[in-house]
């Protein structure tokens, strides 16, 4: 991929990025009051929001896959990649709930909430890059435990 | 409490204010969500981004390096800081910022008293976010709203055990606040 093309990718996920950041405040996702509320099952506005967004992107996805609608970046079949079932998955997913139901923040409102004024989420994507990298370091410990005791 | 943009302005009530119907937001995420991959056939996710932060700031551990956090995958950082500016445009096109204290009684009980104390309870907070999110694959974004969306069983698991121990924590934090006498 040349440099420009490079730039005009870049630039384009910036302003998906502008309209997501935007509707998720919107949404109201990125107000950690309403997270709890729903946490503490007593306000369920964002299960809605959720699950409306679930639904409609089902919809849009089986639309897609039976009329074999194609992209608009090189007019291929739109893909549908499915996730793998790591073996982390489980508890990845029980530690990040656990960060998620404590801090009412998540990794995609995180950036939308600084943008908005909560300062406090700066030291929140200070954490989650360390997590990040703490999960890059043990896999590289484990990798190099298997080379020196091959099973 | 809010406070604004402009000085001059009074206090705008602005923040839970301009909250859209639930079912309207829900709509625009989902369109928006199928949009990205219709112009672009890439799935929307938010989490692996970090991972390109890593490899940018320097890492060479190996599960920073190869394709999926390759420079040709930075958009995804762009993508982020899309997000940034999404957030700073819904608070300026209100007039608004967002009160930076709109906790809630459950965390404001929960979270330590001091400003250190905090600071660290959002690093570990945030940590807690980062490894789950890498090791699950994703976060509520990869795997709840795109991955539930198209039926992938991995990210339907994902999801349901992100809600499970974010509502066991929220519910068991609540039940010993209220033991300890610290939320009423």
């Amino acid at each position: 991929m040349n440099s420009h093309s490079l730039i005009v990718r870049n630039g384009s996920f910036m302003l998906f990025g502008v309209v997501f950041g935007f509707l998720l405040s919107r949404a109201g996702a990125t107000d950690p009051a309403l997270i709890s509320g729903l946490l503490l099952l007593e306000n369920f506005h964002l299960l809605w929001v959720i699950a409306t967004a679930i639904g409609v992107g089902a919809v849009l996805n089986l639309l897609a896959k039976y009329f074999h609608w194609r992209n608009l970046s090189n007019g291929d079949l739109i893909s549908f990649p499915h996730k793998p079932f790591v073996r982390a998955l489980v508890p990845g997913a029980l530690l990040f709930g656990t960060g998620w139901g404590l801090t009412g923040v998540c990794p995609g409102t995180a950036p939308a909430m600084l943008g908005e004024g909560q300062w406090f989420v700066g030291v929140i994507l200070i954490g989650i890059v360390m997590g990040t990298w703490l999960v890059g370091f043990l896999h590289h410990i484990r990798l190099k435990h298997t080379q020196s005791h091959p099973s | 409490m809010t406070t604004s943009i402009f000085s001059g302005f009074p206090n705008l009530p602005l923040f839970p204010a301009d909250l859209w119907p639930a079912w309207v937001a829900g709509a625009a995420i989902g369109g928006f969500a199928f949009a990205q991959r219709w112009l672009t056939d890439q799935p929307l996710g938010c989490s692996a981004a970090f991972g390109n932060v890593c490899a940018r700031a320097g890492s060479r551990l190996p599960l920073f390096q190869g394709e999926a956090h390759s420079r040709a995958t930075d958009w995804k950082i762009w993508f982020l800081v899309g997000i940034f500016l999404g957030g700073l445009f819904a608070s300026v096109s209100i007039d608004t910022w967002a009160a930076p204290t709109h906790w809630g009684p459950l965390y404001e009980a929960l979270m330590p008293q001091t400003t250190l104390g905090r600071i660290l309870w959002w690093l570990f907070g945030g940590v807690l976010i980062g490894m789950g999110a890498r090791m699950a694959g994703g976060c509520t974004s990869g795997h709840t709203i795109n991955g539930v969306a198209m039926g992938s069983p991995a990210s339907i698991v994902a999801s349901l055990l992100f809600f499970a121990a974010a509502l066991g924590t929220a519910q068991l934090a609540q039940f010993l606040l209220k033991l300890s006498g610290r939320l009423a």
